[in-house]
């Protein structure tokens, strides 16, 4: 039997040891992890409705034209004046409509591509050979794209220019979630 | 002086503890594989430091040092391709180990430490590759990551999160390569040699329990808190003579022998391709391209995740959670427990089918991937795209240099991969041009835009209404001004006319400046001057309704620099611009409408990129 004054101070010690020997531990531990954390903080780009195209340099007969987003970019410390920062399909759904298609695959984020064919093309994810239809239907269900292709907001302005509303969204949802 | 080192240090008489440890079992080639995995270990620590030497992490500079490395450095290939290889082979013997262990039932007491940390090793061993993978900066290691990491999305609610975090940010770049470089080099590889450490100090605890007093704690005697005595080092003598193997050297010299033997098998992969070219060793890709547009469709990942790979195709949209987080968390945690399940015999049986049944179906799903594969021809043309694009840019390279942006603007500046490029996503809808055909061809080909045979068919009245020419489908040209005066005015010429002709053929062509013509233009100057006259004034009635040089009309195209890349960027800038067609232009899109690129469907650098590109004017290097 140890006497109680002993195991008291047994206890302090061994409390103070874990306490402050834990505490000096864990502090660099945790200011590092909210450096590194820091890109939870970080939100893409949104660009708002830019002019794409004019309504006569759309195919009328539907076709879709793959567009660029040229925008600025920005990596971290690197700065783009130009590049391109993303892509949409556009197509002309009848004589002053335009639809507009994200390229992003809604399933794990690779780019779609059109094919075409002479009979009317397709639209297809070259990943996990998702298929769309032109309209950005999933055609082969049960799809590997949890949704349909993310329609972006078209305007026409001015009878002629067609501006479209670029945004991103999270992939590998069946919701719509704009990310940017 | 080894007194005093020892005395000090008790190296010596750790070493002797060590070397003198009688075996349970003996000495055997199975028992190498913990040391086989040791020493890749050490081979990748080692290559990879050096790796390390020359490496730097970035979006313009990873690929960029990796090139250097591979190219420039003397050995830098051979160091490149064997810590590869090498960190292919590293889960291959984890594994093995792994599966040794649950076959031989020693994954069970006294080694259930053993068993869980050759499990944490293993999944150590695949962390590594993973994150080596994307360093390299290559389209493939780029795309094929991209895809892995967005698999972190498909987890409900955090996985956006999680994306963002092992990214360092909302999209790949410099971040994620400082992000996976130190996961690498730090991280996962100083976490598996902490395993390393582990595992021996656990092995050898395991097999002193095992072995019967004096040596260890008895068979099977798992002594509650007493510590066991430390085999004395005057006992060796007494081992050999009851016939038990001591790790020195009954096991030593087969460890070392199988390390040999893998050293030999690293460098016969490394010398593979050969010592020479651009071959050799492990191949560089093409640069990462992180413009959607030039998404890389053949990215696949490394050969050991493709069984899973192909597992995650029978699981369509977010039900890819299952194969990809799910079933393998569920496994993980079965082999965390198999040590319990086989205290008896229907567990170790268990055990022993369900390890036998995932070896198979990774074999086999791997083998169903690759077929597949092998049978796409969409596949095997994008890896033929990034084979040319790899061969390209190293060619540019080697004769350029690298800009300070990175290798990736070499590619962009080059005519024959970018402006190649957008002609096929831009102008292949309807031209066909040098090699890439039309999908609906409703435009006249452009193969060999006009240079002097072009020319020649353009003004051929049997060939004028062709496909080729304005015979396309639907052409409003077929009936027009041009078609009717090259039929009506071009048909039965006599001699000298067809004299004429031919030189103003030779003018017009002479416009374009076409580098493949370069020698014929200069040779045939004086015709080309005498050209130039009939076209501005000659009986052909050019500039009736074409500008050229300051004369005539603006009725159809101005021919002043005709197929120069000027004159081409302009047209297919705004083809219904006063100077080409005006309100007759046939559907052909302005690509460069406004002064403002953003607002433009192409850039003018790339409608340079094209033109150029048709010309056939692009940097070849020297034989
Ligand atoms: S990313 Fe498009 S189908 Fe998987």
């Amino acid at each position: 039997m140890t006497p109680p004054t002993d195991s008291r101070r047994g206890f302090l010690g061994r409390a103070i040891a874990l306490l402050a020997g834990g505490t000096a531990l864990l502090a660099p531990a945790v200011w590092g992890s909210i450096a590194f954390l820091n890109p939870l903080r970080l939100k893409g780009r949104s660009g708002g409705f830019r002019r794409l195209a004019s309504l006569d340099q759309l195919p009328e007969d539907g076709t879709p034209l793959r567009l660029t987003i040229l925008d600025e970019r920005t990596d971290a410390w690197t700065r783009y004046p130009i590049d391109a920062v993303g892509a949409v399909f556009v197509r002309r759904t009848g004589k002053d409509r335009v639809e507009a298609l994200q390229v992003t695959c809604p399933h794990l984020g690779c780019s779609i591509v059109y094919q075409a064919a002479p009979g009317g093309g397709a639209f297809l994810c070259p990943c996990h050979q998702a298929h769309f239809d032109l309209n950005g239907k999933r055609i082969d269900l049960p799809s590997q794209s949890p949704r349909d292709m993310d329609a972006l907001e078209v305007e026409i302005r001015n009878r002629n220019e067609v501006w479209v509303k670029y945004q991103t969204f999270a992939s590998g949802t069946a919701k719509k979630i704009a990310t940017s | 002086m080894l007194h005093w080192l020892n005395d000090r240090t008790g190296c010596c008489d750790a070493w002797r503890r060590r070397a003198d440890a009688p075996l349970p079992g003996g000495a055997g080639w199975w028992k190498t594989l913990p040391a086989a995995v040791l020493f890749v270990f050490c081979v990748q620590a080692i290559t990879g430091f050096f790796l390390w030497t020359y490496y730097s992490p970035g979006a313009q500079s990873a690929w960029e040092s990796v090139y250097y490395l591979q190219s420039e450095v003397a050995g830098g290939w051979l160091l490149r391709a064997a810590h590869h290889y090498a960190g292919q082979t590293l889960p291959v013997l984890v594994g093995l180990y792994l599966i040794k262990q649950v076959f031989s039932g020693t994954y069970r007491r006294t080694y259930e430490a053993v068993f869980w940390i050759t499990l944490l090793m293993a999944l150590c061993t695949l962390g590594l590759l993973l994150t080596g993978d994307l360093l390299a900066w290559s389209q493939n290691s780029y795309a094929a990551t991209q895809v892995r990491v967005k698999f972190l999305t498909l987890l409900p609610g955090v996985g956006e999160g999680l994306y963002r975090i092992a990214v360092g940010g909302p999209a790949f770049g410099n971040l994620t390569l400082t992000r996976f470089l130190a996961l690498h080099v730090g991280l996962l590889s100083g976490g598996m040699a902490l395993l390393l450490i582990l595992h021996g100090v656990f092995l050898r605890r395991a097999d002193h329990n095992l072995l019967p007093s004096p040596f260890g704690r008895g068979a099977g005697g798992e002594g509650k808190g007493t510590k066991a005595p430390e085999p004395a080092l005057t006992l060796t003598l007494s081992q050999r003579e009851r016939g038990l193997s001591t790790f020195w050297p009954d096991q030593a010299w087969r460890n070392a022998l199988v390390w040999l033997g893998i050293l030999a098998v690293i460098l016969l992969l490394a010398l593979m391709h050969g010592t020479e070219g651009p071959d050799r060793g492990i191949k560089l890709g093409s640069p990462a391209d992180l413009d959607p547009a030039h998404y890389y469709a053949a990215a696949r990942p490394e050969w050991i995740f493709r069984g899973l790979y192909q597992f995650a195709q029978y699981f369509p949209g977010l039900w890819t959670v299952i194969p990809i987080f799910v079933i393998p968390g569920v496994l993980l945690a079965v082999f965390l427990l198999m040590p319990w399940f086989g205290k008896n015999v229907v567990g170790h049986f268990f055990n022993l089918l369900l390890t036998a049944f995932l070896v198979s179906a990774v074999a086999v799903l791997s083998y169903l991937s690759y077929m597949h594969d092998a049978q796409d021809p969409a596949y095997s043309a994008a890896l033929k795209e990034e084979d040319n694009l790899a061969e390209r840019v190293i060619q540019l390279a080697r004769a350029k240099g690298i800009p300070p942006t990175g290798a990736l603007t070499l590619l962009r500046n080059d005519p024959l991969t970018q402006g190649r490029r957008v002609f096929q996503q831009h102008c292949a809808a309807c031209h066909t041009g040098a090699g890439v055909p039309a999908v609906d061809a409703t435009a006249p080909n452009l193969t060999g835009f006009a240079s002097r045979p072009w020319l020649a068919g353009l003004l051929d009245p049997q060939k004028i209404r062709s496909a080729d020419y304005f015979g396309y489908k639907d052409s409003p040209f077929k009936g027009g001004r041009m078609v009717g005066h090259v039929m009506e005015l071009l048909s039965d010429l006599d001699d000298d006319e067809k004299e004429d002709l031919k030189k103003l053929i030779m003018a017009l062509s002479a416009e374009a400046r076409l580098p493949a013509q370069r020698n014929i233009d200069a040779r045939d100057a004086k015709d080309i001057e005498a050209g130039r006259k009939l076209i501005a004034e000659g009986e052909f009635g050019c500039t009736d309704c074409h500008r050229f040089h300051g004369k005539g009309q603006r009725v159809g195209p101005e021919l002043t620099g005709y197929g120069s890349t000027e004159w081409i960027t302009a047209i297919t800038g705004n083809p219904a611009s006063k100077r080409f067609y005006g309100a007759r232009n046939d559907r052909m899109p302005a690509y460069a409408e406004t002064d403002d690129e953003t607002k433009n469907l192409l850039r003018n650098h790339d409608l340079e990129m094209t033109a150029e590109w048709l010309r056939g004017e692009w940097f070849r290097p020297k034989k």
